[in-house]
Protein backbone atom coordinates (compact mmCIF):
# COMPACT_ATOMS: atom_id res chain seq x y z
CA UNK A 1 0.00 0.00 0.00
CA UNK A 2 1.14 3.26 -0.96
CA UNK A 3 2.40 6.00 1.86
CA UNK A 4 -0.89 8.05 2.31
CA UNK A 5 1.51 10.78 3.22
CA UNK A 6 2.86 11.03 0.02
CA UNK A 7 -0.14 10.33 -2.07
CA UNK A 8 -0.57 14.38 -2.34
CA UNK A 9 2.83 14.87 -3.01
CA UNK A 10 2.98 11.86 -5.67
CA UNK A 11 -0.20 13.48 -7.58
CA UNK A 12 1.47 16.93 -7.70
CA UNK A 13 4.60 14.92 -9.15
CA UNK A 14 1.53 14.07 -11.87
CA UNK A 15 0.02 17.47 -12.82
CA UNK A 16 3.43 18.77 -13.14
CA UNK A 17 2.89 21.12 -10.15
CA UNK A 18 5.68 19.49 -7.51
CA UNK A 19 7.92 22.45 -6.22
CA UNK A 20 11.62 21.08 -6.86
CA UNK A 21 12.71 20.80 -3.55
CA UNK A 22 9.53 18.70 -2.52
CA UNK A 23 9.92 16.54 -6.00
CA UNK A 24 13.95 15.78 -4.99
CA UNK A 25 12.36 14.38 -1.74
CA UNK A 26 9.80 12.76 -3.63
CA UNK A 27 11.97 11.24 -5.64
CA UNK A 28 14.13 9.65 -3.29
CA UNK A 29 11.49 8.34 -1.61
CA UNK A 30 9.91 6.69 -4.69
CA UNK A 31 13.51 4.76 -5.52
CA UNK A 32 12.90 2.96 -2.38
CA UNK A 33 9.09 2.71 -2.00
CA UNK A 34 7.77 0.11 -4.43
CA UNK A 35 4.07 0.67 -3.64
CA UNK A 36 4.63 4.58 -3.74
CA UNK A 37 6.54 4.16 -7.18
CA UNK A 38 3.93 2.18 -8.57
CA UNK A 39 0.74 4.51 -8.12
CA UNK A 40 3.18 7.31 -9.30
CA UNK A 41 3.60 5.36 -12.23
CA UNK A 42 -0.36 4.25 -12.93
CA UNK A 43 -1.67 7.64 -12.13
CA UNK A 44 0.74 9.15 -15.06
CA UNK A 45 -0.22 6.52 -17.39
CA UNK A 46 -4.65 7.15 -16.23
CA UNK A 47 -3.38 11.03 -17.07
CA UNK A 48 -1.58 9.96 -20.33
CA UNK A 49 -4.09 7.85 -21.44
CA UNK A 50 -7.13 10.53 -20.11
CA UNK A 51 -5.19 13.06 -22.53
CA UNK A 52 -5.32 10.80 -25.80
CA UNK A 53 -8.92 10.37 -25.41
CA UNK A 54 -9.98 11.59 -28.83
CA UNK A 55 -12.66 14.82 -28.70
CA UNK A 56 -16.21 13.43 -29.91
CA UNK A 57 -17.82 15.27 -32.64
CA UNK A 58 -21.41 16.29 -32.81
CA UNK A 59 -23.79 15.91 -35.62
CA UNK A 60 -24.32 18.65 -37.96
CA UNK A 61 -27.60 18.38 -37.15
CA UNK A 62 -27.31 20.24 -34.14
CA UNK A 63 -26.33 23.81 -35.08
CA UNK A 64 -29.30 23.69 -37.44
CA UNK A 65 -31.36 22.66 -34.85
CA UNK A 66 -29.96 25.38 -32.83
CA UNK A 67 -30.38 27.65 -35.41
CA UNK A 68 -34.02 26.83 -36.01
CA UNK A 69 -34.81 27.24 -32.40
CA UNK A 70 -32.75 30.67 -32.47
CA UNK A 71 -35.10 32.44 -35.60
CA UNK A 72 -38.42 30.61 -33.86
CA UNK A 73 -37.24 33.00 -31.11
CA UNK A 74 -36.22 35.87 -33.48
CA UNK A 75 -32.97 35.75 -31.27
CA UNK A 76 -31.27 35.65 -34.78
CA UNK A 77 -32.05 37.34 -38.10
CA UNK A 78 -34.77 34.94 -39.76
CA UNK A 79 -34.52 34.71 -43.54
CA UNK A 80 -36.79 37.01 -45.51
CA UNK A 81 -40.34 35.76 -46.68
CA UNK A 82 -39.28 35.63 -50.26
CA UNK A 83 -35.42 34.31 -49.24
CA UNK A 84 -37.44 31.66 -46.77
CA UNK A 85 -39.77 30.66 -49.96
CA UNK A 86 -37.24 30.73 -52.42
CA UNK A 87 -35.10 28.36 -50.42
CA UNK A 88 -38.29 26.06 -50.13
CA UNK A 89 -39.16 25.85 -53.19
CA UNK A 90 -36.76 27.05 -55.61
CA UNK A 91 -34.79 23.50 -55.51
CA UNK A 92 -37.68 21.72 -56.18
CA UNK A 93 -39.01 23.73 -58.72
CA UNK A 94 -35.79 23.58 -60.41
CA UNK A 95 -35.66 20.21 -60.06
CA UNK A 96 -39.09 19.55 -62.12
CA UNK A 97 -38.24 22.48 -64.74
CA UNK A 98 -35.00 20.43 -65.62
CA UNK A 99 -36.53 17.42 -65.57
CA UNK A 100 -38.83 19.35 -68.44
CA UNK A 101 -35.72 20.89 -69.99
CA UNK A 102 -33.92 17.73 -70.00
CA UNK A 103 -36.50 15.38 -70.90
CA UNK A 104 -37.82 17.83 -74.38
CA UNK A 105 -34.25 17.97 -75.06
CA UNK A 106 -33.54 14.35 -75.30
CA UNK A 107 -36.96 14.32 -77.21
CA UNK A 108 -36.44 16.80 -79.58
CA UNK A 109 -32.61 15.56 -80.35
CA UNK A 110 -33.00 12.01 -80.49
CA UNK A 111 -35.26 11.64 -82.90
CA UNK A 112 -33.86 14.64 -85.29
CA UNK A 113 -30.45 13.18 -84.27
CA UNK A 114 -31.30 9.81 -86.43
CA UNK A 115 -32.88 12.16 -89.61
CA UNK A 116 -29.32 12.53 -91.56
CA UNK A 117 -29.37 8.54 -91.42
CA UNK A 118 -32.84 8.67 -92.88
CA UNK A 119 -32.85 11.85 -95.13
CA UNK A 120 -29.50 10.41 -97.04
CA UNK A 121 -31.07 7.13 -97.14
CA UNK A 122 -34.63 8.41 -98.69
CA UNK A 123 -32.99 11.05 -100.58
CA UNK A 124 -35.54 13.60 -98.99
CA UNK A 125 -34.20 16.35 -97.48
CA UNK A 126 -30.63 17.79 -97.34
CA UNK A 127 -28.65 16.50 -94.54
CA UNK A 128 -27.12 19.92 -93.79
CA UNK A 129 -31.12 21.09 -93.16
CA UNK A 130 -31.57 17.79 -90.60
CA UNK A 131 -28.30 19.23 -88.59
CA UNK A 132 -29.31 22.51 -89.04
CA UNK A 133 -32.21 21.37 -87.29
CA UNK A 134 -30.92 19.66 -84.39
CA UNK A 135 -28.18 22.05 -84.07
CA UNK A 136 -31.16 24.84 -83.59
CA UNK A 137 -32.90 22.70 -81.13
CA UNK A 138 -29.56 21.91 -79.28
CA UNK A 139 -29.07 25.80 -78.83
CA UNK A 140 -32.72 26.02 -77.67
CA UNK A 141 -32.71 23.59 -75.27
CA UNK A 142 -28.60 24.29 -74.36
CA UNK A 143 -30.22 27.67 -74.00
CA UNK A 144 -32.76 26.70 -71.33
CA UNK A 145 -29.67 24.28 -69.29
CA UNK A 146 -28.02 27.35 -69.11
CA UNK A 147 -30.91 29.46 -67.82
CA UNK A 148 -31.16 26.74 -65.10
CA UNK A 149 -27.89 26.59 -64.12
CA UNK A 150 -27.69 30.29 -63.82
CA UNK A 151 -30.96 29.93 -61.81
CA UNK A 152 -28.99 26.89 -59.49
CA UNK A 153 -26.42 29.47 -58.84
CA UNK A 154 -28.40 32.53 -57.97
CA UNK A 155 -30.47 29.99 -55.31
CA UNK A 156 -27.38 28.90 -54.17
CA UNK A 157 -26.20 32.43 -53.30
CA UNK A 158 -30.07 32.91 -51.65
CA UNK A 159 -29.24 30.22 -49.61
CA UNK A 160 -26.57 30.34 -46.84
CA UNK A 161 -27.13 26.57 -46.09
CA UNK A 162 -26.17 25.86 -49.95
CA UNK A 163 -22.99 24.91 -52.34
CA UNK A 164 -19.65 26.72 -50.73
CA UNK A 165 -17.83 28.72 -52.95
CA UNK A 166 -15.25 25.85 -53.42
CA UNK A 167 -17.55 23.14 -54.69
CA UNK A 168 -19.50 25.49 -57.15
CA UNK A 169 -15.92 26.15 -58.55
CA UNK A 170 -15.36 22.73 -58.57
CA UNK A 171 -19.19 21.84 -60.50
CA UNK A 172 -17.96 24.75 -62.83
CA UNK A 173 -14.89 23.01 -63.67
CA UNK A 174 -16.88 20.09 -64.55
CA UNK A 175 -19.42 21.20 -66.13
CA UNK A 176 -17.01 23.43 -68.49
CA UNK A 177 -14.89 20.30 -69.48
CA UNK A 178 -18.57 18.94 -70.56
CA UNK A 179 -18.69 22.57 -72.20
CA UNK A 180 -15.54 21.40 -74.13
CA UNK A 181 -16.46 18.04 -75.41
CA UNK A 182 -20.31 19.04 -76.34
CA UNK A 183 -18.46 21.94 -78.55
CA UNK A 184 -16.17 19.12 -79.88
CA UNK A 185 -18.90 17.24 -80.58
CA UNK A 186 -20.86 19.61 -82.51
CA UNK A 187 -18.18 20.66 -84.20
CA UNK A 188 -17.84 16.98 -85.40
CA UNK A 189 -21.42 16.81 -86.23
CA UNK A 190 -21.24 19.66 -88.15
CA UNK A 191 -18.72 18.40 -90.88
CA UNK A 192 -19.91 14.86 -90.72
CA UNK A 193 -23.64 15.03 -90.14
CA UNK A 194 -23.85 11.15 -90.73
CA UNK A 195 -21.22 10.30 -88.32
CA UNK A 196 -22.37 8.04 -85.63
CA UNK A 197 -19.66 8.50 -83.36
CA UNK A 198 -19.99 12.30 -83.42
CA UNK A 199 -23.64 11.36 -82.76
CA UNK A 200 -22.81 9.20 -79.69
CA UNK A 201 -20.90 11.60 -78.63
CA UNK A 202 -22.95 14.51 -78.42
CA UNK A 203 -25.75 12.82 -76.58
CA UNK A 204 -23.14 11.44 -73.87
CA UNK A 205 -21.91 15.05 -72.92
CA UNK A 206 -25.22 16.13 -73.18
CA UNK A 207 -26.06 13.26 -70.66
CA UNK A 208 -23.37 14.62 -68.67
CA UNK A 209 -24.58 17.87 -68.62
CA UNK A 210 -27.94 16.28 -67.01
CA UNK A 211 -26.41 13.90 -64.72
CA UNK A 212 -24.00 16.60 -63.14
CA UNK A 213 -27.10 18.97 -63.20
CA UNK A 214 -28.96 16.95 -61.12
CA UNK A 215 -25.88 16.44 -58.94
CA UNK A 216 -25.76 20.09 -58.38
CA UNK A 217 -29.70 19.62 -57.51
CA UNK A 218 -29.14 17.06 -55.18
CA UNK A 219 -26.15 18.85 -53.24
CA UNK A 220 -28.42 21.86 -52.62
CA UNK A 221 -30.74 19.65 -51.10
CA UNK A 222 -28.39 17.83 -49.22
CA UNK A 223 -26.76 20.67 -47.74
CA UNK A 224 -29.81 22.52 -46.75
CA UNK A 225 -30.72 19.54 -44.70
CA UNK A 226 -27.47 19.24 -43.39
CA UNK A 227 -26.04 15.72 -44.51
CA UNK A 228 -22.68 16.28 -44.98
CA UNK A 229 -21.92 12.72 -45.35
CA UNK A 230 -24.54 13.28 -48.10
CA UNK A 231 -22.70 16.23 -49.89
CA UNK A 232 -19.55 15.21 -49.65
CA UNK A 233 -20.58 11.88 -51.75
CA UNK A 234 -22.10 13.73 -54.38
CA UNK A 235 -19.20 15.97 -54.69
CA UNK A 236 -16.98 13.15 -54.93
CA UNK A 237 -18.94 11.50 -57.84
CA UNK A 238 -19.09 14.82 -59.21
CA UNK A 239 -14.84 14.93 -59.44
CA UNK A 240 -14.80 11.47 -60.86
CA UNK A 241 -17.38 12.33 -63.86
CA UNK B 1 -9.70 12.73 -36.42
CA UNK B 2 -11.26 15.91 -35.88
CA UNK B 3 -8.78 19.33 -36.33
CA UNK B 4 -7.43 20.08 -32.41
CA UNK B 5 -10.15 22.38 -31.05
CA UNK B 6 -8.45 25.96 -29.57
CA UNK B 7 -8.13 25.93 -25.63
CA UNK B 8 -10.92 27.66 -23.46
CA UNK B 9 -8.82 30.23 -22.06
CA UNK B 10 -7.99 32.81 -24.58
CA UNK B 11 -4.93 35.46 -24.44
CA UNK B 12 -6.13 38.68 -23.36
CA UNK B 13 -5.62 39.94 -27.07
CA UNK B 14 -8.23 37.24 -28.49
CA UNK B 15 -10.20 38.40 -25.66
CA UNK B 16 -11.04 41.74 -27.52
CA UNK B 17 -11.53 39.35 -30.71
CA UNK B 18 -14.00 36.96 -28.56
CA UNK B 19 -15.89 40.23 -27.30
CA UNK B 20 -16.53 41.60 -30.65
CA UNK B 21 -17.63 37.70 -31.89
CA UNK B 22 -20.39 38.10 -28.47
CA UNK B 23 -21.43 41.68 -29.28
CA UNK B 24 -22.37 40.48 -33.68
CA UNK B 25 -23.53 37.42 -31.88
CA UNK B 26 -26.00 40.08 -29.57
CA UNK B 27 -26.99 42.13 -32.42
CA UNK B 28 -28.66 38.94 -34.06
CA UNK B 29 -25.77 37.85 -36.41
CA UNK B 30 -26.09 34.06 -36.75
CA UNK B 31 -22.77 33.70 -38.88
CA UNK B 32 -21.45 35.02 -35.73
CA UNK B 33 -22.79 32.34 -33.48
CA UNK B 34 -22.35 29.81 -35.94
CA UNK B 35 -18.85 30.70 -35.52
CA UNK B 36 -18.88 30.38 -31.55
CA UNK B 37 -20.74 26.99 -32.11
CA UNK B 38 -18.25 25.66 -34.89
CA UNK B 39 -15.11 26.53 -32.26
CA UNK B 40 -16.40 25.51 -28.94
CA UNK B 41 -19.24 22.43 -29.89
CA UNK B 42 -16.82 19.90 -30.58
CA UNK B 43 -14.87 19.56 -26.91
CA UNK B 44 -18.78 20.64 -25.42
CA UNK B 45 -19.97 17.78 -27.23
CA UNK B 46 -17.36 15.56 -25.70
CA UNK B 47 -17.56 16.52 -22.05
CA UNK B 48 -21.02 16.53 -22.66
CA UNK B 49 -21.31 12.73 -23.83
CA UNK B 50 -18.83 11.42 -21.57
CA UNK B 51 -20.85 12.83 -18.58
CA UNK B 52 -23.98 11.79 -19.76
CA UNK B 53 -23.04 8.67 -21.19
CA UNK B 54 -25.17 8.73 -24.67
CA UNK B 55 -24.59 10.55 -27.41
CA UNK B 56 -28.59 10.97 -27.96
CA UNK B 57 -28.90 12.60 -24.52
CA UNK B 58 -25.39 14.69 -25.33
CA UNK B 59 -26.81 15.92 -28.27
CA UNK B 60 -30.00 17.38 -26.69
CA UNK B 61 -27.50 19.12 -23.80
CA UNK B 62 -25.46 20.63 -26.70
CA UNK B 63 -28.51 22.45 -28.16
CA UNK B 64 -29.54 23.23 -24.94
CA UNK B 65 -26.16 24.71 -24.35
CA UNK B 66 -25.90 26.86 -27.01
CA UNK B 67 -29.43 27.84 -26.41
CA UNK B 68 -28.80 29.08 -23.10
CA UNK B 69 -25.69 30.61 -24.24
CA UNK B 70 -27.18 32.68 -27.07
CA UNK B 71 -30.11 33.98 -24.21
CA UNK B 72 -27.57 34.67 -21.92
CA UNK B 73 -25.05 36.78 -23.51
CA UNK B 74 -25.54 39.84 -21.97
CA UNK B 75 -24.09 38.31 -18.77
CA UNK B 76 -20.87 37.60 -20.44
CA UNK B 77 -18.62 40.44 -19.58
CA UNK B 78 -15.11 39.07 -21.35
CA UNK B 79 -13.90 38.33 -17.28
CA UNK B 80 -13.03 35.00 -18.45
CA UNK B 81 -12.30 33.22 -21.64
CA UNK B 82 -15.91 32.21 -23.94
CA UNK B 83 -15.33 29.12 -23.84
CA UNK B 84 -15.26 28.92 -20.04
CA UNK B 85 -17.92 30.44 -19.72
CA UNK B 86 -19.45 27.77 -22.25
CA UNK B 87 -18.06 25.18 -20.10
CA UNK B 88 -19.48 26.63 -17.20
CA UNK B 89 -23.01 26.54 -19.09
CA UNK B 90 -22.29 23.19 -19.94
CA UNK B 91 -21.36 21.58 -16.76
CA UNK B 92 -24.11 23.36 -14.92
CA UNK B 93 -26.93 22.19 -17.50
CA UNK B 94 -24.78 18.20 -17.10
CA UNK B 95 -25.26 18.02 -13.34
CA UNK B 96 -28.66 19.56 -13.36
CA UNK B 97 -29.58 16.75 -16.09
CA UNK B 98 -27.89 13.83 -13.92
CA UNK B 99 -29.43 15.14 -10.57
CA UNK B 100 -32.91 15.23 -11.98
CA UNK B 101 -32.26 11.52 -13.77
CA UNK B 102 -30.78 10.30 -10.00
CA UNK B 103 -33.56 11.38 -8.34
CA UNK B 104 -35.92 10.30 -11.02
CA UNK B 105 -33.99 6.81 -10.81
CA UNK B 106 -32.98 7.41 -6.67
CA UNK B 107 -29.60 6.24 -7.91
CA UNK B 108 -27.35 8.88 -6.05
CA UNK B 109 -24.29 8.62 -5.97
CA UNK B 110 -21.87 11.12 -5.40
CA UNK B 111 -20.35 9.77 -2.27
CA UNK B 112 -16.59 10.11 -2.22
CA UNK B 113 -15.76 9.34 1.12
CA UNK B 114 -13.20 6.42 0.84
CA UNK B 115 -9.57 6.95 -0.69
CA UNK B 116 -9.59 4.22 -3.36
CA UNK B 117 -6.85 3.12 -5.07
CA UNK B 118 -4.50 3.00 -2.01
CA UNK B 119 -5.23 -0.20 -0.17
CA UNK B 120 -3.87 -2.27 -3.08
CA UNK B 121 -0.81 -4.03 -1.40
CA UNK B 122 -1.38 -7.37 -2.94
CA UNK B 123 -2.59 -5.32 -6.61
CA UNK B 124 0.21 -5.32 -9.04
CA UNK B 125 -1.64 -1.86 -10.20
CA UNK B 126 -1.83 -1.28 -14.37
CA UNK B 127 1.83 -2.20 -14.66
CA UNK B 128 1.81 -4.99 -17.74
CA UNK B 129 -1.22 -4.06 -17.95
CA UNK B 130 -3.20 -2.81 -21.74
CA UNK B 131 -5.00 0.34 -20.75
CA UNK B 132 -7.28 0.75 -23.94
CA UNK B 133 -9.67 3.63 -25.24
CA UNK B 134 -12.39 1.60 -24.30
CA UNK B 135 -11.35 0.64 -20.47
CA UNK B 136 -10.58 4.32 -19.84
CA UNK B 137 -13.92 5.67 -21.45
CA UNK B 138 -15.79 2.59 -19.74
CA UNK B 139 -14.44 3.38 -16.34
CA UNK B 140 -14.50 7.24 -16.39
CA UNK B 141 -18.44 6.76 -17.26
CA UNK B 142 -18.09 5.10 -13.49
CA UNK B 143 -16.74 7.77 -11.93
CA UNK B 144 -19.17 9.82 -9.55
CA UNK B 145 -20.30 13.04 -11.22
CA UNK B 146 -18.65 15.33 -9.37
CA UNK B 147 -15.12 13.95 -9.18
CA UNK B 148 -15.99 13.02 -13.37
CA UNK B 149 -16.61 16.72 -13.97
CA UNK B 150 -13.35 17.78 -12.87
CA UNK B 151 -11.10 14.96 -14.19
CA UNK B 152 -13.01 15.40 -17.76
CA UNK B 153 -12.52 19.27 -18.02
CA UNK B 154 -8.35 18.25 -16.30
CA UNK B 155 -7.45 15.52 -17.19
CA UNK B 156 -8.88 15.20 -20.35
CA UNK B 157 -9.65 18.61 -22.04
CA UNK B 158 -6.55 20.04 -20.61
CA UNK B 159 -7.99 22.60 -18.64
CA UNK B 160 -5.86 23.95 -15.79
CA UNK B 161 -7.26 23.69 -12.00
CA UNK B 162 -8.15 27.45 -12.29
CA UNK B 163 -10.28 27.08 -15.17
CA UNK B 164 -11.47 23.93 -14.33
CA UNK B 165 -12.66 26.15 -10.96
CA UNK B 166 -14.04 28.11 -12.96
CA UNK B 167 -16.34 26.73 -15.05
CA UNK B 168 -17.64 24.11 -11.90
CA UNK B 169 -18.00 27.08 -9.76
CA UNK B 170 -15.64 25.59 -6.96
CA UNK B 171 -12.33 26.14 -5.50
CA UNK B 172 -9.19 25.81 -7.09
CA UNK B 173 -8.38 23.42 -4.18
CA UNK B 174 -11.03 21.67 -4.68
CA UNK B 175 -11.00 21.44 -8.37
CA UNK B 176 -7.75 19.34 -7.45
CA UNK B 177 -9.41 17.31 -4.60
CA UNK B 178 -11.69 16.05 -7.10
CA UNK B 179 -9.04 14.98 -10.27
CA UNK B 180 -6.71 13.35 -7.94
CA UNK B 181 -9.75 11.26 -6.01
CA UNK B 182 -10.98 10.42 -9.50
CA UNK B 183 -7.57 9.30 -10.67
CA UNK B 184 -7.73 7.08 -7.28
CA UNK B 185 -10.86 5.86 -8.41
CA UNK B 186 -10.32 5.28 -11.75
CA UNK B 187 -6.61 3.28 -10.41
CA UNK B 188 -9.29 1.00 -8.34
CA UNK B 189 -11.89 0.18 -11.42
CA UNK B 190 -8.91 -0.46 -14.05
CA UNK B 191 -7.13 -3.04 -11.69
CA UNK B 192 -10.35 -4.34 -10.86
Amino acid sequence: MACARHVNAIQELVDGTLGSIRRAELELHLEQCEPCRRLADDLARIRDSAASLEPLTPPDRVWLQIAGRLRQEGRIAAPTPLAAARRTFMPLALAASLLLIVGASLYVLYPRGTAPDEAASAGNAPAADAVQGVETEFRLAEQHLQNAINKLQEAAKADDAAIDTQIASTLQKNLEVIDQAIAESRSALRQEPQSVPARDSLFDALKRKVSLLQDTIALMNQMRKGDAAGAAQIVDSANKS
Amino acid sequence: MTAPFPRAGAAPAGRAAELALVERCRQGDAGAFEEVYRTHAGRLYSVACRMVGNPADAEDLLQEIFLSAHRKLDSFRGESALGTWLYRLAMNLCLDYLRSKASRTSHLTDALDDEPGLADASSRGLANRALTRIDMERAVAQLPEGCRAAFLLHDVEGLEHREVAEALGIAEGTSKSQVHKARLRLRALLTE
